[in-house]
């Protein structure tokens, strides 16, 4: 499920993920010895070093900079190992290390999730080392409140593996931190994680019940580890089946609760505290054409839907997104519905719903420019809004309602005029970056590719005309001076390529 | 007793040919002010603030009157005018204010009797020009004066108190320290008025004076009224310093000019057919440079804001010499006054209660730039988006036949609102199935519910909300007078 947007509880702010062990103290010689004194299971339970290339958007031209981390990775079959995404995300080399031992092996992600923070990784070489370790079960159940897992990994605070025990404290939806805009069931527990046990598998008895993943920063609360639960790692590893992994799919609608007894009486509803108000049907996605704003949903899949949202799933009271957490493209999925003071049933199949990630962290992406004349253009996303700090009014608008006033349908991107490299050309231009492209040479600007038409085109006059969205003033360039201002800037800025568009 | 009367009788005739000929003083011509300020809770609009007293000083003017800044005036519930020297004391009222200008007049409420008397009325000096000494006046706390000279030496245009208005300012450099908390201080140039220091920045020593120009001109409005006030000429301009822009335009390389890229629509240029995409060569026969400045004979360089508001009045006919699509028009423009309440949302509120309305606990208003400012400074980012953007683009909400954004900006938690007590920030599109263009629209649309359910539609967030009516009338009689102790459950006025 993806979060609405515009009812952010400020503490999420702080969720944060655990890979921020950096590489220079992990990179010690560990302890060369073939025996420790934990169970044959750890055996399974690997550290993970992750050299990351993260790329600079404010330079899309420029080579990614080199940074890394460690995590926890544990085998689950033969030569595939499960871990957090975040682990692994924009490697550019993964070694892992099996416990008391520092003979390192080469790995590779063979499938990554940035929505639910899980990756699988496999040794480039299988080794001879892991012949004997055998692959940790998945338990098929949520573990229940108040019983006791442990945490095992290699976390900040020393060099090998590390246990630590707690109990699960509560099972509940919550954001997860690396994507920024997903949200799925997670477990909370009270036993210690740390950076670095990222990936790590929670133990209950000899079965995983979750995979560490995410923490509050001490400030704000204390004892809060937060472990994905296996019906998410089961979802992923169903869905990678195929050889791809397919992304979650969503109901992409808005509700809200149905607690006001004017609510049911106007809408004609029993008082048995059922349903929930639809406020918002994104009409691309999974409910489009289908649900309408002001139904109300009774029940998704012959689960009865209360007028909160929630469902009673295998005897846990839980969002009702659990229901469609579960499923996979192309599923229907069953939604009784009260319309016009009748029940009406429908039948939807599920797809997911990308135009969301407008807001969310990207990874793994070469970022897309085009310069012209100095002017750097970039489409709009997550990242961009990070690295420029955009503030405009407009620019802002086209970030935070993308999604929900489906701006996506008429502008599949947001070409946004980032930067300018100082120019005799462009010398009076500096005043207007950070704004939205709305026309070039009175051509409608839908994506970078628009873009880069419009501007190889030759245009009738003499001038080049940019206008930027909710501006006057528009962005005039002469003609003649184009090509030789085109070249010299490319050389003195050292830009080996003036844009890269995805193919 | 005897002897005291003998011994004034044998001073005055002493005394007083060396007060008519000395120059006025801080202690002939400057009063202190003192006023306590209550505006309205924007939040909790049925209330008022906590009171605010603040002290100021103003100059005294023909008729005992005494100059002040409108900020110091704003929301006065309680004005004192005191004698430094000596704490006597009268209770006043403000006669006039101009919250643009930022000036107003105090006058006595009652008969001030001999409060006046020995004191002298300052002239006013609308002649100064850059390199002029002057005398920022104050008083020490005991009541003796202090002159601090300064030396005015560069002018402006310049915010005075409302965000986003640039009017005429004279810059001055030297040390002046603020004495007893004083808020505004009279400056003066050989004992006439030269202005009213707005704000003075003790790192640079540089102190902003909100000229005698300004003061005459609002005092000669005052004094006929009906009052003019500043005309909104209502475009957003650029420079043409650009060449390439320049050879776009078709302009003359040398010749300046300034470009128009906003018109608002309603206001003074919009009226007269100003379109963006002219370029201003002349306003009242004064050449416009590239940046939009023109000379001015007293000042200098100064910007075309000046000509279009400071100097001009309501009333007045613009004279511009435009370029459109590179051939020159002559356009009168006809100036007129734009009011808070002719925005979609005011830009200023004072002296008055926000309009707001209650209905079972749900809370209505009209959205004023006060209140979004609730937010603080960085109200922009702070605020709910959706108003922040409906603020920054009014047009779009004036043409679709809205008068005032009305929204829901809070619920008090009451037995009708349960479910909905997160609610705000949410604009009102119709309430029973009718558009809601203003408060007063909404209050009519309040006495239709149908079936006994208010129907509310809002832009996001729940999109509709349904009120019971019998519940609402109820708690709008009982439960919200007694626990949230409101006296009056709406203000349309």
């Amino acid at each position: 499920m993806f979060r609405s947007t515009h009812f952010r509880p400020a503490a999420l702010a702080c969720l944060a993920v655990l890979t921020v062990l950096p590489l220079a103290t992990a990179q010690q010689e560990s302890p060369d010895e073939k025996t420790t004194s934990l169970g044959k299971q750890y055996e399974s339970i690997v550290n993970v070093e992750c050299s990351a290339l993260r790329v600079d958007y404010r330079t899309p031209w420029n080579a990614a900079t080199p940074s890394g981390g460690t995590g926890t990775a544990f085998l689950i079959g033969p030569n595939l190992f499960l871990t957090n995404a975040h682990v692994v995300s924009d490697a550019s080399r993964i070694v892992v290390k099996k416990v008391g031992d520092s003979t390192p092996h080469r790995a590779r992600v063979k499938f990554i999730a940035h929505d639910c923070d899980l990756a699988l990784l496999e040794l480039e070489q299988p080794s001879e080392a892991f012949a004997e370790a055998v692959p940790l079960s998945i338990s098929p159940e949520i573990p229940k409140l108040d019983t006791t897992v442990k945490v095992v990994g290699y976390p900040i605070g020393g060099e090998r593996i590390s246990v630590t025990r707690g109990v699960v404290s509560r099972v509940d939806y919550q954001e997860y931190s690396h994507s920024g805009v997903d949200q799925h069931l997670a477990i909370q527990i009270d036993a210690a994680i740390n950076p670095g046990n990222s990936g790590g598998p929670v133990l209950q008895g000899t079965q995983v019940v979750g995979v560490a993943f995410q923490g509050y920063s001490g400030d704000v609360a204390q004892n809060t580890g937060y472990m994905i639960p296996t019906p998410v790692i089961r979802r992923f590893l169903k869905d990678v089946q195929d050889g791809r992994y397919d992304h979650y799919v969503e109901l992409a609608i808005q509700k809200t609760p149905i607690l006001n007894p004017a609510q049911r009486k106007a809408l004609n509803l029993p008082d048995n505290d059922t349903g929930v108000m639809i406020t918002a049907v994104d009409s691309t996605g999974s409910c489009g054409g289908i649900l309408q704003v002001g139904d109300v949903l009774l029940a998704l899949d012959g689960y009865p839907v209360d007028s909160t949202g929630s469902i009673d799933i295998e005897g846990e009271q839980t969002e009702m997104a659990e229901v469609v957490e579960r499923k996979f493209v192309g599923d229907k999925l069953k939604l009784k519905v009260w319309r016009g003071s009748k029940e009406q049933e429908f039948e939807i199949t599920l797809k997911p719903f990308p135009a969301y990630l407008m807001q969310a962290n990207r990874y793994e992406q070469q970022p897309e420019y085009l310069m012209h004349a100095g002017l750097v253009f970039q489409p709009l996303d997550h990242e961009l809004m990070g690295a420029f700090s955009l503030t405009n009014l407009r620019t802002r608008y086209f970030y935070d309602y993308y999604a929900q006033d489906e701006l996506y349908k008429e502008l599949p991107e947001i070409v946004v005029l980032t930067s300018v490299l100082p120019d005799a050309i462009n010398t009076w231009f500096r005043d207007y970056t950070g704004q939205v492209v709305e026309e070039i040479n009175g051509v409608k600007i839908k994506s970078l590719k628009d873009a880069a038409d419009a501007l190889a085109k030759e245009p009738d006059g003499t001038h080049l005309t940019i206008r930027l969205a909710g501006e006057g003033r528009l962005i005039v360039l002469e003609k003649k001076l184009i090509a030789a201002a085109q070249e010299r800037i490319q050389r003195k800025y050292g830009l080996a390529q003036d844009r890269y568009l995805a193919p | 007793m005897k002897f005291r009367s003998l011994l004034a009788a044998l001073l005055l005739p002493l005394a007083l040919p060396s007060m008519a000929t000395a120059a006025p003083s801080p202690e002939t011509s400057i009063l202190r002010v003192n006023i306590t300020s209550q505006g309205y809770n924007f939040a909790l609009p049925w209330q008022k603030q906590r009171p605010n007293t603040r002290r100021g000083l103003g100059a005294l003017l023909q008729g005992n009157r005494v100059l002040v800044t409108a900020e110091l005036a704003q929301d006065a519930n309680y004005i004192e005018l005191e004698q430094a020297a000596s704490g006597k004391r009268i209770t006043a009222k403000v006669e006039a204010v101009d919250y643009e200008i930022n000036l107003a007049t105090i006058i006595p409420d009652e008969d001030p009797g001999d409060f006046f008397k020995g004191m002298e009325a300052l002239e006013i000096d609308t002649t100064l020009k850059p390199k002029a000494s002057l005398d920022v006046w104050q008083f020490e706390s005991n009541g003796t004066p202090v002159s601090s000279p300064v030396e005015f030496n560069r002018v402006d245009l310049g915010p005075y108190f409302l965000e986003d208005q640039f009017f005429l300012i004279f810059q001055a450099n030297g040390a002046v320290q603020y004495r007893s908390g004083t808020f505004t201080l009279p400056v003066i140039h050989e004992g006439k008025l030269a202005g009213m220091l707005l704000r003075y920045n003790s790192r640079d020593q540089v102190s902003d004076i909100l000229p005698a120009a300004m003061v005459d001109r609002f005092l000669e409005d005052v004094a006929t009224p009906p009052y003019e006030g500043l005309p909104s000429f209502g475009v957003r301009m650029s420079p043409t310093l650009d060449p390439q822009l320049r050879s776009y335009l078709k302009l003359d390389p040398a010749n300046g000019g300034i470009l128009i890229t906003d018109v608002t629509p309603g206001f003074s240029a919009a009226a007269a057919g100003v379109q963006q995409g002219d370029v201003i060569m002349e306003m009242n026969g004064y050449k416009l440079d590239a940046r939009g400045s023109y000379d001015d004979p007293l000042y200098g360089l100064l910007g075309s804001g000046h000509l279009a508001r400071g100097k001009a009045a309501a009333g007045e006919v613009m004279k511009l010499k435009l370029i459109r699509d590179g051939k020159p028009i002559d356009l009168d423009v006809p100036l007129m006054r734009k009011l808070p309440q002719d925005y979609l949302v005011d830009p200023y509120v004072f002296d008055r209660q926000p309009r707001y309305l209650i209905l079972g606990g749900v809370l209505f208003q009209e959205l004023t730039l006060p209140f979004l400012q609730l937010a603080g400074k960085e109200w922009r980012d702070r605020a709910s988006f959706r108003l922040v953007y409906a603020q920054a683009n009014q047009d779009e909400f004036l043409k679709a036949g809205r008068r005032k954004l009305v929204f829901i900006s809070g619920v008090l938690p009451a037995p009708c609102t349960i479910g909905y007590e997160r609610m705000a920030g949410l604009i009102v599109n119709q309430v029973n199935g009718k558009d809601i263009t203003d408060l007063a629209s909404l209050a009519e649309a309040v006495k239709s519910p149908a079936n006994g359910i208010h129907r509310i539609d809002v832009v996001d967030g729940p999109r509709t909300i349904y009120l019971d009516d019998a519940q609402a009338k109820q708690d709008n009689a009982e439960f919200l007078p007694n626990r949230y102790r409101i006296t009056a459950l709406s203000n349309l006025k």
